[in-house]
């Protein structure tokens, strides 16, 4: 029973990074269809600069201060990101050049990270306490993650149906002629979107820095799981990407506590073919009219 | 045109082994074995992303596979090297249909996730599993009788290696060559079109993924006596990341692409960073975003594309419509002589897309040698409509039937071979193909080029042989597309507005062909159209569907008065000439 909680609330815990990522996954999805490959090493950049600008055992009020440090740093080097990804779009009909260069962009910062430190794993200490919860100990970043993928559903969700830049995002993700023709700028709204996923993972690798591997070879494990996380609730839907990540960081922590660390990806892997072949538009995905 | 991409590359092959072996370079022999082993896999998966479109992120996984299960019989079994290498292939086999099965149901980025998860993975079960991998020790094995270098310089291993990657480049131009191949790029382009081509695009896939598993499996067996030592950190995502870019960077589609491809990304950063390992990955990612964004073709896809643009200038041969219906020998062509009996009929078809009812108790008869026009307004139907009838679509109640028999439950590609055709809304040309290879694809259903349809247009062959469909204008690639219909011997043509975007004289033309079509040849059309001027000249008998529903059928004459088709288009009575 106690080993099935822990399981439950460090599962929750780490999903919820996941669900940060599929969100970020979405923002970028809905208005360009495109995946950012490079999303698993961008939450890592995010855990790096809270390992470079918090020292050993930091304070709460630089904590509050870099959070959204961290956030405008990554929204600022996505949007750089998002315009080079963008750049051979616009001109080639080769539509598919996004795969690679997504894919570069993450492989050049996992090279980068190599070249500066190594193989090593870095560490970060979280200024707050970890607290008592139905009777077992929870680091404290693994409740801010949740708390803070709460807080980004809630915006994002605000940000869609309210805001006038939300709905134009919104109008270029179902009918992207008709938004162009509109007088939407599509291009604009494309890279603002790449940024907005900027804030979403620079912030979460910020907050969960202390519960996850900042190292050179990380990014692509976590850009698996938020893809996982993502498909499981329907590729393009925040509420999926919530209900799928937590979905997901409880089965894969279900795994390495039963079967062994080495296992936990296998499981994901699994549990991504068992969705794909079975519903593949997700739990919150709707079938669409195909078009011919 | 590709002769010389293959030529380049198997000269660029066997030199680079036989010249170190040559000089007596001991170290860049061995460096270009591994180039070779490496240059084998990346035309592998060339073939897999441009000839089948299929996105794999994972064939280092299989190259890893077929090294450690081959450095597991030979080295900790004991078997011989033969028993090994039989072994590694068949385990990289298996390993390419577990990657197909994803295949069937998905495509694009979601196959990519899963193949780049499955090669994340594979090391760490190698890993999990040391009891029988040996984990991170890794395995050694030696093999002197093969590594051993003989005449030359050369070692059995290095004329291994160099006829295999041979053997693959010539494997992938004769793959080219075939009628399989030609499909495989039709159903990559386009899985609709090919399905109603009669071709169907899972049982290509799966092929391609076991030939890709195939070539693969014996790099990744070979490398063994190559290297001698197998450990998992051989076998990385990395590496699968590196045979993805090789084929991007030296032009996706190429056949010399993967040669110059391996060589830009291995050799670059082994032969100038070689001191300083940790700089290699920075160097293949930013070589394959440069080349990304500066030559979004590749290194030989940029050459290549360049020569061609100088070439087609100056030879670009229109498709002459009237020339063609003038042929005798396309017109000695009346397969079928029209009955009373119905082609087509559809009843209670019903199909639902999440809220919206797009068909609901649709009947409809189409009467066999006739044409009958499909109108009605926009998102009436009638897409849907066609789709259900070419089987593209399921439905959800109702039936639909073929000269009698049920056909709603049958795939697109069985209904094609049955001799059911279709066109789409925007013309589905194959662009990497010549046009007369498109009017091929159609006679490639039938199994036979010797097509009558072929012969009979034989004297445009020189003509549309040298040229690309890309440079026709749009009438006539709809056109084409037709023709192309037409050599598949369909007897049923379903035509999904063939008059958007045609000028009103190629609108007269093509009502031209839609009669010849069933005069001369005696084929049953359905022809959905907005244009009603067009249809109401050439129907025998018109529908009109409105928000799912049949308001309205009967001769054109009858039908313009039909008030409820006023209400529809105002311009109805005006078509039929009143």
């Amino acid at each position: 029973m106690q080993d099935a909680l822990i399981v439950l609330v460090h599962g929750a815990g780490i999903g919820a990074v996941f669900a940060l990522i599929g969100m970020s996954f979405n923002v970028v999805f809905n208005s360009s269809g495109i995946l950012n490959f490079a999303q698993g090493n961008m939450l890592v950049l995010g855990g790096l600069f809270a390992f470079l600008v918090l020292p050993s055992s930091p304070g709460i009020g630089p904590w509050f201060v870099f959070l959204p440090a961290s956030a405008l740093l990554m929204a600022a080097l996505l949007a750089v990101q998002g315009y080079l990804t963008l750049l051979p779009l616009r001109s080639s009909v080769e539509q598919h050049s996004w795969l690679i260069t997504t894919l570069a962009a993450s492989v050049i910062i996992g090279a980068v990270l190599l070249i500066f430190q190594g193989t090593a794993q870095q560490t970060v200490r979280s200024p707050f306490p970890s607290f008592w919860f139905l009777g077992t100990r929870v680091p404290a970043p693994y409740a801010l993650s949740l708390l803070l993928a709460l807080v980004w559903f809630g915006l994002l969700r605000w940000f869609h149906t309210r805001a006038l830049t939300g709905l134009a995002i919104s109008a270029i993700a179902q009918d992207l002629d008709a938004a162009r023709a509109a007088g939407i700028r599509v291009h604009r709204l494309q890279i603002l979107a790449f940024a907005i996923s900027g804030l979403i993972v620079g912030s979460a690798g910020f907050v969960a820095a202390p519960v996850i591997a900042i190292a050179n070879d990380s990014g692509v494990s976590y850009v698996l799981h938020g893809f996982v996380a993502a498909v499981i609730g329907g590729l393009g839907s925040d509420l999926g990407a919530l209900v799928g990540g937590l979905l997901v960081g409880m089965i894969s922590m279900y795994a390495a506590y039963t079967y062994g660390g080495e296992f936990q990806d296998a499981v994901s892997l699994a549990l991504l073919v068992a969705v794909l072949m079975g519903r593949p538009e997700g739990l919150f995905g709707r079938p669409a009219a195909r078009r011919v | 045109m590709a002769r010389w991409q293959l030529v380049l590359g198997i000269l660029g092959v066997a030199i680079s082994i036989v010249l170190p072996a040559l000089l007596g370079s001991a170290y860049w022999a061995h460096n270009f074995l591994v180039v070779n082993l490496f240059v084998t896999v990346a035309v592998m998966q060339n073939m897999l992303l441009a000839d089948a479109g299929q996105v794999s992120f994972g064939q280092g996984a299989l190259f890893g596979l077929a090294a450690t299960t081959t450095g597991i019989v030979t080295g900790l079994w004991g078997y011989g090297y033969g028993a090994g290498f039989v072994a590694g292939i068949a385990a990289a086999l298996v390993l390419g249909l577990l990657f197909a099965l994803p295949a069937l149901r998905v495509q694009g980025y979601y196959l990519g996730f899963v193949t780049l998860s499955a090669a994340v993975v594979f090391p760490q079960l190698l890993v999990a599993f040391d009891s029988l991998t040996n984990g991170i020790n890794g395995i050694t094995v030696s093999l002197p009788g093969l590594t051993q270098a003989g005449r030359a310089g050369l070692s059995w291993t290095s004329l291994l290696v160099m006829a295999t990657t041979i053997a693959a480049l010539l494997g992938h131009a004769a793959l080219r060559g075939t009628g399989t191949g030609r499909r495989m790029r039709v159903a990559s382009v386009s899985p609709e079109a090919a399905m109603t081509l009669g071709i169907a695009p899972g049982r290509l896939r799966f092929l391609a993924f076991t030939l890709a598993a195939l070539g693969t499996g014996i790099a990744g067996a070979l490398y063994v006596p190559v290297l001698g030592f197998v450990s998992p950190y051989a076998f990385r995502v990395d590496l699968s990341i590196f045979f993805f870019f090789s084929v991007i960077v030296g032009g996706s589609g190429e056949l010399a692409g993967p040669v110059i491809g391996v060589w830009i990304l291995y050799l670059v950063p082994n032969a100038i960073l070689a001191q300083l390992s940790v700089y290699r990955l920075l160097a293949y990612g930013m070589v394959a975003l440069l080349i990304m964004l500066a030559f979004p073709d590749g290194v030989v896809g940029s050459v290549v594309k360049a020569l061609r643009r100088r070439q087609m200038r100056a030879q670009i041969a229109p498709i002459d419509l009237a020339a063609v219906l003038q042929d005798e020998n396309a017109q000695a062509r009346n397969t079928a002589a029209p009955t009373a009996a119905a082609a087509i009929t559809v009843q209670g078809a019903r199909k639902r897309f999440d809220r919206l009812l797009a068909l609901s108790d649709v009947d409809l008869t189409v009467a066999a040698g006739r044409v009958h026009g499909l109108v009605g307004p926009n998102g009436s139907g009638k897409t849907t409509l066609l789709n259900v009838i070419s089987g593209l679509i399921r439905l959800d109640g109702g039936e639909v039937r073929l000269h009698g028999a049920v056909s709603s439950r049958l795939p697109a590609h069985r209904l094609a071979a049955l001799g059911l055709g279709r066109t789409f809304q925007t013309p589905r040309v194959f662009e990497d193909m010549s046009i007369w290879q498109n009017l091929e694809i159609g006679a490639d259903l039938r199994g036979t080029r010797n097509h009558w349809l072929l012969h009979a247009l034989q004297r445009f062959r020189p003509a549309w042989t040298g040229n690309r469909p890309d440079l026709l204008a749009h009438a006539q690639r709809r056109v084409l597309e037709t023709l192309r219909m037409v050599a598949t011997d369909a007897d049923i043509l379903l035509l999904d507005e063939p008059a958007a975007g045609l000028s009103a004289e190629e609108r007269r033309d093509f009502a031209t062909l839609i009669r010849f079509l069933r005069d001369r040849l005696g084929k049953t059309i359905l022809l959905v159209e907005h244009d009603l001027h067009l249809v109401w000249r050439v129907a025998d008998r018109i529908s009109v569907l409105d928000a799912g529903q049949i308001v309205a059928e009967g001769a054109p004459a009858e039908i313009a008065d039909n008030p409820r088709v006023r209400a529809l288009f105002t311009g109805a009575a005006d078509a039929a000439g009143r």
